[in-house]
């Protein structure tokens, strides 16, 4: 074993040497992380764009009082509104992204401020006819009668009032699956508005409390999802080629006729693994954290998973690149496993968004287990989430290892 | 003096399902010689060095190198300590330096020589370059600086100017010349009839598996290769006449180029001096018979450039 340390720190070299290595290994899954952290995952609440028609101008083309303070309402809320003049035509829809449109009423603000007061008479009225029933023989008949002739002259009053009850329209695909809660969302800003013209307030109120539990961001996801999909194709991938390179030059029949273990060989290639999965980890979470203020630390636990992830994939990879004896066998079934097991397996994106079937499918991938393990270990912070796919791992790096001393050959290649 | 045998063969046999790649082949390489198996691409020349570097597991037979056997696991560990390797068509690792690239051979083999080897083939001072931008010969240097780091007794070259330019190859055998003078036991296979004619002691033609010719170069030759040709370019029928009165055999082309055949190189000197007595100034281009002579009586056919029977 005395070769070891010098074969694992040339190994390491050339590894960091090589600009494809590099890029796959370390530079790819960073640019995947600000990317879809960014686009799915960033720390900003979700915004929905909403293009609003304001047909209530006057001829001078300035908006009413009212629905201007409405428009205000909504842009201040979820909405990032986008307003359109009346005869603005109609925004045309990627396919993708949503097009809603919510268009205002001619005559909003004289209308809301009439149906406005109609409704406060309405509540006098109605509120003095509650107390006096309330009251009941208390008050005389005399002034009973007075009262009630007071609030036929209120509702008389409230008869002469006009106006009727402004109508908006909310245009939008009918494939669109968010129009229907957009809906709710805008008739509860309306609601709220009207009670603000009334002088009112809500009559309930709900407040948050905080629970225990941790709700993960996207991001959160994301992170140990992309260091367990490359640490997998960093060893099935990038091993494969690699042992398959130092047969098809000559330098596994080289080592293998000195004193040299096959052992020692197989070892040192999996040691270089550990540490370029050790700083792919570090590197990942240094810029999560710059970021996306993703504040994990690995334990010895989160730590152990890598490892165990590492030797797994890194023994297929060995296994690989030593059973085959032709290079485009080798990418082809290096590729056709690495890619379809990191689309599956929920690495890339949470299982829940994925159909059922797949979801069924993404457990037999070995890599669900990994990023699950190190998913729980890292960011959840869960030993005992982490503990059953641990041992599922452990498993993989057990068969992955025992396939590497069998497939690789030091003798009769 | 007696030479001791450094590598010794016995009815080794190597099969391949229904191919017979080597044929129950026996020999003995001498200790300090240079070695050559000499033939065809497919001849199961690679087959048996590397049954010979215990990197490949005889059918049959057995081979013993410095004693130990190729077939005892105790004599394989031996047999490995005393060996150095270049196999066929060798690449170093491209994104290593020259330096790094005989360090890791020198790590797989325990020895610390790295500068001493770098240095007596001339790489020292191209240490710090990656191996990926080293021209075809010093890549093949490199490789044979990784076979000989740790000072091997046994060194195998597996076509080791395969592939290289003139220049390059001239260099290579310079350095496979220096391994003779330092005692060094080469067994080199190459199917270049040049190469091993100028680097060989002793050379095994091989063809199919089976050794065709053995021996030393020179004799196999004297044997097989035919007699020294004197080539003279519109040589007088006076001086063609007096040479055939003399007991040599002459031929005369159409275009008029004649050929006397000699079989020693006193005869040459004879047959000039017979011309100038004639007062004939002759200058005959000469052509001794070589390998590729001996291939061509043994096997029946010429070896090309590329190492296909022709």
């Amino acid at each position: 074993m005395r070769a070891a340390p010098t074969l694992i720190k040339l190994l390491f070299k050339a590894w960091m040497r090589s600009k494809q290595s590099i890029f796959f290994g370390f530079l790819f899954p960073v640019m995947l992380l600000l990317i879809f952290g960014s686009v799915f995952g960033g720390p900003s609440p979700p915004n929905y764009t909403l293009y609003v028609r304001n047909l209530d101008v006057d001829q001078s083309g300035k908006p009413g009082a009212l629905s201007e303070a409405f428009i205000r309402a909504l842009n201040e809320s979820v909405f990032e509104v986008h307003l359109l003049r009346p005869d603005d035509p109609a925004p045309r829809g990627t396919g993708f992204a949503a097009v809603r449109i919510l268009t205002i009423p001619k005559g909003f603000t004289e209308n809301l401020l009439n149906v406005t007061v109609a409704n406060r008479l309405e509540i006098t009225a109605d509120t003095i006819l509650r107390m006096v029933a309330m009251a009941g023989e208390s008050i005389p008949p005399q002034t009973r009668a007075e009262i009630e002739s007071s609030v036929r002259a209120i509702r008389s009053f409230r008869q002469t009032i006009g106006g009727e009850r402004p109508k908006l329209t909310l245009e939008g695909s009918p494939d669109d699956r968010l129009l229907q809660p957009i809906e709710g969302i805008i008739n509860v800003i309306a609601s709220k508005f009207e009670l603000a013209l009334l002088n009112a307030s809500s009559a309930m109120e709900v407040s948050s409390v905080l629970t225990q539990t941790k709700q993960l961001r996207l991001v959160d996801y994301y992170l140990p999802g992309y260091v367990a999909a490359f640490v997998m194709t960093n060893g099935l991938i990038g091993v494969s080629l690699l042992v398959f390179d130092a047969y098809r030059r000559g330098l596994v029949k080289l080592l293998a006729s000195t004193p040299l273990p096959k052992s020692t060989w197989i070892a040192s290639i999996v040691v270089v693994q550990t540490i370029v999965s050790l700083i792919l980890l570090g590197v990942m979470l240094a810029v999560g954290w710059a970021v996306f203020r993703i504040s994990a630390f690995p334990d010895a636990l989160s730590l152990l998973v890598i490892l165990l992830g590492t030797l797994a994939f890194t023994g297929f990879g060995v296994a690989i690149g030593g059973s085959l004896r032709e290079a485009g066998a080798v990418t082809a079934l290096a590729n056709s496993v690495a890619f379809p097991m990191m689309f599956l397996s929920g690495a890339l994106w949470p299982l829940e968004l994925m159909p059922e079937f797949l979801q069924a499918v993404a457990r037999f991938t070995p890599l669900y287990y990994f990023h699950v393990a190190l998913r729980e270990a890292l960011i959840v912070g869960s030993p005992a989430g982490a503990l059953l796919p641990a041992l599922v791992v452990a498993g993989l790096a057990a068969l992955g290892l025992s396939l590497a001393v069998v497939a690789t050959k030091w003798k009769d290649f | 003096m007696r030479v001791s045998p450094a590598i010794v063969v016995e009815d080794l046999t190597k099969r391949y399902g229904d191919v017979l790649a080597v044929d129950r082949i026996s020999f003995t390489v001498n200790e300090g010689e240079v070695f050559a198996l000499l033939g065809p691409n497919g001849a199961g020349k690679t087959t048996t060095v590397e049954m010979l570097e215990c990197l490949r597991t005889p059918t049959s037979g057995n081979a013993y190198l410095k004693g130990f056997s190729i077939r005892d696991p105790a004599g394989v560990r031996e047999i490995k300590k005393l060996i150095g390797v270049l196999p066929q068509e060798f690449n170093a690792e491209d994104d290593l330096t020259v330096y790094e690239n005989v360090e890791l051979a020198a790590a797989s083999k325990g020895a610390e020589n790295v500068r001493e080897v770098l240095e007596k083939l001339g790489l020292w001072e191209l240490r710090g370059r990656l191996f990926s931008k080293l021209s075809g010969g010093l890549k093949r240097r490199v490789g044979i600086a990784m076979a000989l780091v740790g000072d091997p007794e046994i060194v195998f070259l597996d076509e080791p100017t395969t592939g290289l330019d003139p220049e390059a190859r001239r260099e290579t055998w310079l350095y496979i010349k220096q391994l003779k003078r330092e005692g060094v036991t080469v067994v080199l296979t190459t199917h270049y009839m040049e190469e091993a004619e100028r680097l060989s002691d002793r050379v095994a033609i091989i063809v199919k598996g089976r050794i065709a010719a053995i021996g030393e170069v020179r004799r196999l030759i004297e044997e097989h290769g035919g007699k020294t040709r004197l080539f003279f370019e519109g040589l007088e029928e006076r001086a063609v006449r007096s040479l055939r009165e003399r007991g040599y055999e002459v031929e005369v082309a159409p275009d008029g180029r004649a050929v006397v055949k000699v079989r020693t190189q006193s005869e040459v000197a004879e047959v000039i001096s017979t011309l100038r007595e004639l007062s004939v100034e002759a200058y005959p281009e000469i052509r001794r018979a070589g390998l590729e002579d001996v291939f061509l009586r043994v096997i029946g056919s010429r070896l090309t450039e590329r190492g296909e029977l022709a």
